[in-house]
């Protein structure tokens, strides 16, 4: 396998051998070392100095189940730590298929040109190409299928990338032409200011992916898929209802954050959760069931169609719904997935798009449960007026535009869908996760709420920082794999399962890795990111959270963030 | 006593015999202490996985012994994230 380097500021492409020590990494662990090795941490994220590097994981390309998850890395422009955004889509086994263990973007052109990338047998070209410039996702997939064919693999920004605007996603082809996101950290700004609107991905003739013992493998693959299969989460729930099921039982156990993270309950709660959701689905002839990538066996993203039956959007997830919906009081799917398809368009991250409208809401710019005002404050960032930019910079960033002090963020990025004072294990998370405020870094709620890998009660702070070093530890490893993170929805109970991920790993790279150098590699990749962010200058005085949570309780359990400072800082005791 | 039922997920009262047969949104007369099992067992829930069961907002377990006018909230395993 190769690593391409494309310079930006002289557009040449190299490819190189990748280092031994980089050998045995892939997706996160991979773009998290040589984003501490080779950028200088106080640098602009937006400047010729920062680094965007892309990294299938180490099983994709393979005939592994739920294994297409790509890594996206860099300086996050919005946080200012380092950052791994991770995607779905068909680049990764695409990518990987090429022989592709990365692609490092670095430099910056002068000039305001646009370029893309295309990635093919032959390696990686640079052209420039500003005919789409300007243009949403949607149509650059249009036209990217129309130029080359519909089984092309494509990555582009939106208007918002090419604007820098600190929100701004990197879109990624599903295989339905569909849209999904390394959504998180404004990774869309990076590459926008590299340059580069789209990059196309052609795996004619690849050479595929080698694998030392394929029979091991083989026999491994089948047991993981069998226990993803047979779990009933990842076998039955997701499938069926997707990820939107959380809302229900989110609100029942008070922690589905509403008006802006001011109550813990949301009347309109049904009216927007997947039990609803896939009977809409259902009435017009949508996807209630739906693959991100080609071979994931939990396929629970959906398409979602309006009520003449044409598509709308598709991975309608629970976060962008919780968010659009319980967050700004609206309790319409149709304006929600009106609100996700114009964010997945222009590029920006809905999570951290509609926490910034919930903090607009609360800063007098639209009421509260006004459908249209949020969808005309999307309008807004789309023409990239000046109110558009502001909203398009994040939660923190209009906070204080609007001299709001109820800003749910961490280290200067949207905490999502569960309230950490009533989900304290996922407080944890949010306070010290190397990535700012990010569930999927330690996804505490499925302990503490969901009941998956053991009980541990939201409520107190007992067992809750544990569970959520763990529970990063564990998925800095798993997003290093290519695997989908809710596999751990399996892992967790079935340890055959577990083993069976080692065994594909072993198999592939004829290795005899234990458990315990899957829980090193996890641990390394946690070390070597808060390095780099030590190296930022971030401190445990930033591993904290906004001080409202402990001055305001929230209903119905009044629950309050009580960790001590020395109870948080105790995470990083491994 | 009376208890405030929210079933979800596919589930519903399976018990012919109560007037909220079919229902997922419901009132319930139901015989003072009765547990989390028994209720269960009175809905005629699927007992073939685990059930989460959310008390007040707070999960308990299957033995856990009610009270009059209790939210209870009943769900098979779920994820997402």
């Amino acid at each position: 396998m190769k690593i391409f380097r494309v310079n930006m500021t002289n557009q040449t492409v190299t490819a190189e051998d990748v280092p031994q020590e980089l050998q045995g990494f892939g997706g996160r662990a991979l773009t998290s070392a040589i984003v501490a090795k080779e950028v200088e941490p106080t640098c602009h994220a937006l400047g010729p100095n920062n680094k965007l590097v892309f990294a299938p994981g180490l099983l994709s390309g393979t005939t592994a189940p739920s294994s297409g998850r790509m890594s996206v890395g860099a300086k996050s422009p919005l946080t200012g730590t380092i950052k791994e955004s991770n995607v779905g889509g068909t680049a990764s086994q695409k990518l990987a298929r090429l022989g592709v263990k990365a692609i490092v973007i670095e430099g910056q052109p002068q000039g305001d040109g646009f370029y893309c990338l295309h990635v093919d047998k032959n390696g990686v070209k640079l052209e420039e190409d500003q005919v789409l410039v300007g243009k949403g996702n949607y149509e650059v997939v249009k036209k990217l299928n129309e130029k080359f064919n519909e089984k092309i693999g494509v990555m582009t920004i939106g208007q918002a990338g090419e604007r820098k605007m600190l929100s701004a996603n990197i879109s990624v082809k599903d295989p339905d032409g569909g849209l999904r996101s390394a959504g998180r950290g404004g990774l869309g700004a990076v590459m926008g200011s590299k340059k580069i609107k789209y990059i196309t991905i052609d795996d004619t003739d690849a050479p595929g992916v080698s694998v030392a013992d394929p029979e091991k493998f083989k026999e491994a693959a089948r047991v993981f898929a069998k226990g993803l299969t047979e779990h009933p989460v990842t076998g039955q729930g997701l499938p069926t209802y997707g990820t939107d099921v959380l809302v229900n039982i989110v609100n029942e156990a008070g922690g589905l954050p509403t008006m802006n993270f001011s109550a813990g309950r949301f009347k309109g709660a049904n009216k927007i959760g997947g039990e609803t959701m896939h009977d809409i689905i259902v009435s017009r002839n949508g996807k209630p069931t739906h693959a991100c990538h080609p071979g994931c066996v939990i396929r629970c993203s959906q398409v979602y169609n309006d009520k003449d039956g044409n598509y709308v959007t598709s991975g309608f997830e629970y976060e962008t719904i919780w968010a659009f919906g319980a967050d700004c009081c609206i309790d319409d799917l149709d304006i929600i997935a009106q609100a996700d398809r114009i964010c997945d368009d222009i590029g920006i991250d809905t999570i951290e798009t509609a926490v910034t409208i919930g903090v607009a809401m609360e800063g007098g710019v639209s009421p509260f449960g006004d459908g249209q005002g949020m969808l005309n404050l999307l309008g807004e960032i789309e023409k990239g007026t000046y109110l558009g930019r502001i909203l398009g910079n994040g939660a923190e960033f209009t906070g204080k535009a609007f001299g709001v002090t109820r800003v749910p963020a961490v280290k200067g990025q949207a905490i999502p869908a569960y309230d950490p004072r009533a989900v304290k294990g996922i407080g944890i998370t949010y306070a010290t996760t190397t990535m700012g405020a990010d569930h999927t870094a330690g996804y505490s709620v499925a302990t503490n709420i969901l009941k998956v890998g053991g009980d541990i009660n939201p409520l107190v702070k007992e067992g809750n920082i544990d569970l959520s070093r763990n529970l990063q530890i564990a998925t800095a490893a798993v997003d290093s794999t290519g695997l989908c993170l809710f596999v751990a929805f399996c892992i967790l109970d079935n340890a055959e399962a577990f083993q069976a991920i080692i065994d594909m790993l072993n198999a592939q790279y004829g290795l005899s890795m234990t458990a315990d150098d899957v829980t090193e590699l996890g641990k390394t990749v946690l070390k070597t990111e808060r390095a780099f962010n030590q190296g930022a200058g971030f401190t445990a005085k930033h591993d904290r959270l906004p001080e409202f949570f402990k001055r305001e309780t929230c209903p119905p359990h009044d629950a309050i963030w009580d960790f001590t400072d020395e109870e948080i800082d105790s995470f990083w005791n491994f | 006593m009376e208890l405030e039922i929210r079933l979800f997920t596919g589930l519903k009262c399976n018990n012919q015999e109560l007037p909220c047969f079919g229902k997922q949104e419901f009132y319930l007369d139901a015989p003072d202490e009765i547990t989390v099992r028994e209720l269960h067992g009175m809905l005629g829930l699927d007992r073939k996985t685990s059930l989460i069961s959310l008390i007040n907002g707070v999960s308990r377990p299957d033995d856990w012994v009610l009270k009059n006018k209790d939210r209870v909230g009943i769900f098979p395993p779920v994820g997402g994230g």
